[in-house]
């Protein structure tokens, strides 16, 4: 088990007017799965990716991954932590506009110790797979959104870290780049193992992982997993939960 | 590729955003740098007679320069660390620890800092000189500029701009120790403006606003009529203009420029979108900044202007106070002084005045409001000299012409013409039609002692000197004896006569070089610190509308798709800049001008000129920067559609 969430429960607020964003989530991730999570808006997937993904605090609860908690880990730890084991891909790609797409790939690789050599294999196994080697001297706005989001892909996977987390990364994407970018994903995650924890409201998108999390009001409502079945009837499986949860197919 | 080396890449590709807050910093440096310089010129100061008010006078200066300087580039830091909070966001999430985000935005900081010290440094030698000319030529002393590069101020100004380092590092490291990592990821997704409903609340407070700057306004004007409460009317108008001014960023213009768009019932243009809608709510949450910006400029144009009519009005005040070129205690003076000239061949020539004290009643042609003064206002006195003095003049035996109502005193009391002017001494009356009412003065102050004098015609002086009443009669006549160089006077004359066994004289030409080094002196310093507040404030509002540029990109981008043109979106914000600068402008200028309004009549003798000159060239200057935002808007607008 890489990653293990216990009563997690994260509000806002001050103490006359608090929302109560997650009500206690337990949360078990084993390691080289590809895990959804769906939800309505306001339903705190995206907060529940925040917390578990470090870069938000939990209100209480633990999260363990590989048996660390991390819910009590100091800023240097944590640091070094994201530094090793963690990879982001955001809606909004967050790239830095003043590096090109090679430099913003390396970026996590440049925080450590790494032989000159090394680093040019990692990017090129990377940027292969992901089909933007050729792009590597451009900059940002020289490039569509799905050669900017792929190029935040591999800079999430080019430290070769434990687990990804993404935050609606196709939610930019017009359908071809975002099937594009999933097949990509689902090839990274069958190749190096890595372990993909992906926040969506899209059917297609989550029908590409092995395993979707629905949450309804701040608690996980229910759990479908895709098993040997094919890609289309997982699909229609989500669709119904998801009908089932909104009351209508398409979320609002 | 190491991190160091991606940090300095950033870094120089962002350098075009950082343009203003280097310029900014180079030039404060150099401000800071020159005053310094200045103050340290030995060679100046030698030369300047006043040189202990000088070094006050810098002293006071400059920690005012440093008070803004502070402020100044510590806010430009807050706002560029705002800017790059995707950055430093996403440094952390690839696993940097705060205190390795730390080390690059000191790194970073070094950078620009010692960049701009040095070169601040260079330049400010260079300004210091033309600074240094300007205000010799002020206080209008000759001296030929020299080139003195002194370590000391060096060491001053690094001294000073490391300490403003230590004290960024500080905020720094507050702002990374208390943003949260998910706030900094989302925060440049907030928008500043909170789009509510103005309510009931908004319009009263919106009224309220307005009201106490009125009255403040009000209260100011009536200052003159309270003097004996001058000082606690004083406070209570500051505290209500100062309130005032932020409740009306905060609510009054939003609610009127809500009139103004409920108006037009929904049918907004583009111009409106631009302009009206985004200034609404954008005032509203920097009402604090606005203020400042709007005290600081009324501050810096008031003292302005008053120094400027100090400076201004030093010649009809030298003239008023000495309308001579050397005026004499006494006959022997004169007639020693005279025998003197005459030796040296200076051409000359003497006058012998005789002017009686005599009362006047307040009524009919003279008017006084003296009672506040805790004085008694139902009789004034004047001098009386004869019209045989004066061969340009020949008065009726009916009538009198006052002189001399120009002194401070004199604000307070109003004459009109073709009115009866009663003269009293003991039980005796005479009534005399006023003729005419100059400011100038044709007595010294040594002999009036601020009063004004009247000129009336021989046999009327007689008749005066016998019914004049024995009590005074001794005291009654003071005769002035003066002395007027024919042609220029020069301070060879001056320092001639002006010898330590010599009797003692009053010199028209010393009162004016002193009180012009005087406040040639403080007029400098004064508008060297307003220009500083201009430059900070101005620089302030542009980097405000640099952000909101960026922010607002999405909003051109689509109306540009709508199909509105460049020049029709470049329209809509020039109004807005013309709203978001001309409302603190204005208010700044209006606040200036009841300040000098209420007070200016303790500075000179004329308040017009000098004050619009000084209100035109901060318009001037300020405009800059508007213009300046426009450009920049015009850029990002441009470029939005790509």
């Amino acid at each position: 088990m890489i990653l293990e969430a216990k009563g997690i429960k994260k509000s806002y607020g001050n103490r006359f007017n608090r929302t109560e964003v997650l009500k206690g989530i337990d949360l078990d991730i084993e390691k080289g799965e590809f895990v959804s999570i769906m939800g309505a808006s306001g339903s705190g997937k995206t907060t529940l990716l925040n917390v578990l993904s470090s870069i938000d605090r939990v209100s209480s609860g633990h999260i363990f991954i590989e048996g660390e908690d991390i819910t009590a880990m100091k800023d240097k730890k944590l640091a070094n932590f994201r530094k090793n084991d963690l990879g982001f891909i955001f809606q909004q790609y967050n790239l830095l506009d003043t590096l090109t797409v090679k430099e913003n790939i390396l970026l996590p690789l440049s925080i450590r110790n790494m032989k000159k050599g090394e680093v040019e294999r990692q990017f090129e196994t990377v940027a292969n797979e992901l089909g933007i080697h050729e792009l590597g001297g451009k900059y940002p706005n020289e490039i569509s959104g799905g050669q900017q989001q792929r190029t935040s892909a591999a800079r999430a996977f080019v430290h070769q870290p434990k687990i990804i987390f993404a935050d609606e990364p196709t939610g930019a994407l017009d359908s071809k780049s975002a099937s594009g970018l999933l097949n990509k994903l689902k090839q990274m995650n069958i190749n190096s193992r890595s372990t993909i924890v992906m926040v969506t409201h899209d059917a297609t998108a989550a029908s590409y992982s092995s395993r979707v999390i629905f949450l309804k009001d701040g608690l996980v409502y229910s759990t479908l997993r895709k098993g040997e079945r094919r890609q289309e009837e997982f699909y229609k499986e989500i669709m119904s939960t998801q009908s089932v949860l909104g009351g209508v197919g398409v979320e609002s | 590729m190491s991190l160091n080396r991606i940090i300095l890449k950033n870094f120089f590709r962002n350098i075009r955003n950082y343009g203003l807050y280097i310029f900014a910093l180079i030039f404060s440096v150099s401000l800071y740098f020159s005053f310094v310089l200045m103050s340290k010129d030995e060679s100046a100061a030698e030369e300047l007679s006043s040189s202990t008010l000088m070094s006050t006078g810098f002293l006071v200066g400059s920690v005012l320069l440093v008070i803004i300087i502070v402020t100044f580039v510590m806010f430009a830091n807050s706002i560029f660390l705002k800017r790059r909070n995707t950055e430093l966001a996403l440094f952390q999430l690839i696993g940097l620890n705060r205190n390795k985000v730390f080390r690059i935005l000191l790194q970073e900081n070094a950078i620009i800092y010692f960049g701009s010290l040095v070169i601040g440094i260079l330049l400010g030698f260079l300004l210091s000189r033309i600074l240094l000319m300007v205000l010799l030529r002020v206080m209008q002393v000759e001296l030929s500029v020299g080139l003195t590069f002194s370590m000391e101020a060096v060491l001053q100004t690094a001294v000073l701009f490391v300490v403003i380092f230590v004290l960024l590092l500080v905020q720094n490291f507050i702002f990374l120790k208390r943003t949260k990592l998910i706030d900094m990821i989302t925060l440049n997704r907030t928008n500043e403006s909170d789009s509510r409903r103005l309510g009931v609340g908004t319009i009263l407070m919106g009224i309220i606003g307005i009201s106490m700057i009125a009255v403040g306004y009000y209260l100011s004007t009536a200052l003159v009529d309270y003097i004996e409460w001058a000082i606690p009317l004083m406070f209570i108008v500051l505290g209500l203009v100062i309130i005032g001014t932020y409740i009306t960023f905060k609510f009054s213009i939003a609610f009127i420029l809500n009139m103004i768009r409920k108006s037009k019932k929904g049918h907004v243009n583009v111009t409106d979108v631009l302009s009206l809608t985004s200034i609404m709510f954008k005032m509203k949450s920097n009402a604090f900044l606005l203020t400042m910006i709007s005290i600081v400029s009324a501050l810096s144009v008031g003292l302005m202007s008053l120094s400027y009519i100090t400076y201004y009005s030093t010649g009809s005040m030298v003239e008023n106070s000495t309308p001579h070129d050397y005026i004499f205690e006494d006959a022997e003076g004169l007639s020693f002084y005279d025998d003197l000239l005459a030796r040296e061949g200076i051409e000359h020539e003497t006058f012998e005045l005789p002017a009686m004290e005599y009362n006047v009643e307040t009524k009919g042609a003279i008017s006084a409001d003296l009672e506040l003064m805790d004085m008694d206002d139902s009789i004034l006195m004047m001098m009386v000299v004869s019209d045989a003095h004066f061969e340009s003049m020949d008065l009726g035996p009916n009538e009198t012409v006052i002189t001399g109502t120009s002194g401070v005193m004199q604000t307070f009391i109003d004459y009109s013409v073709n009115e009866p002017l009663t003269f009293t001494s003991g039980d005796y009356k005479h009534s005399l039609e006023l003729a005419d009412v100059q400011g100038q003065s044709i007595l010294p102050s040594m002999v009036t002692f601020g009063s004004p004098t009247a000129i009336v015609d021989d046999s009327v002086y007689q008749e005066f000197s016998s019914n004049q009443s024995p009590e005074v009669e001794g005291e009654g006549v003071r005769t002035m004896y003066a002395l007027d160089i024919t042609g220029e006077d020069s301070m060879e004359i001056f320092n001639m006569m002006d010898q330590e066994e010599n009797p003692y004289f009053d010199s028209q030409i010393e009162n004016y070089t002193t009180q012009m080094q005087m406040f040639g002196m403080t007029m400098f310093v004064i508008a060297f610190v307003g220009f500083s507040f201009l430059l900070t404030s101005g620089c302030i509002l542009y980097f405000k509308q640099v952000g909101e540029s960026e922010d607002e990109r999405g909003s051109y981008n689509v109306l540009r798709k709508l199909g509105f043109s460049q020049r029709e979106i470049t329209r809509g914000l020039s109004i807005k800049m013309t709203i978001t600068f001309g409302i603190p402008l204005l208010i700044g200028l209006l606040h200036a001008y009841f300040a000098v309004n209420a007070g200016w009549f303790m500075f000179g003798t004329e308040m017009w000129t000098p004050m619009l000159i000084v209100m035109a060239v901060y318009t001037a200057f300020y405009s800059l920067f508007a213009i300046l935002s426009l450009v920049y808007y015009k850029r990002v607008v441009r470029e939005s559609l790509a």
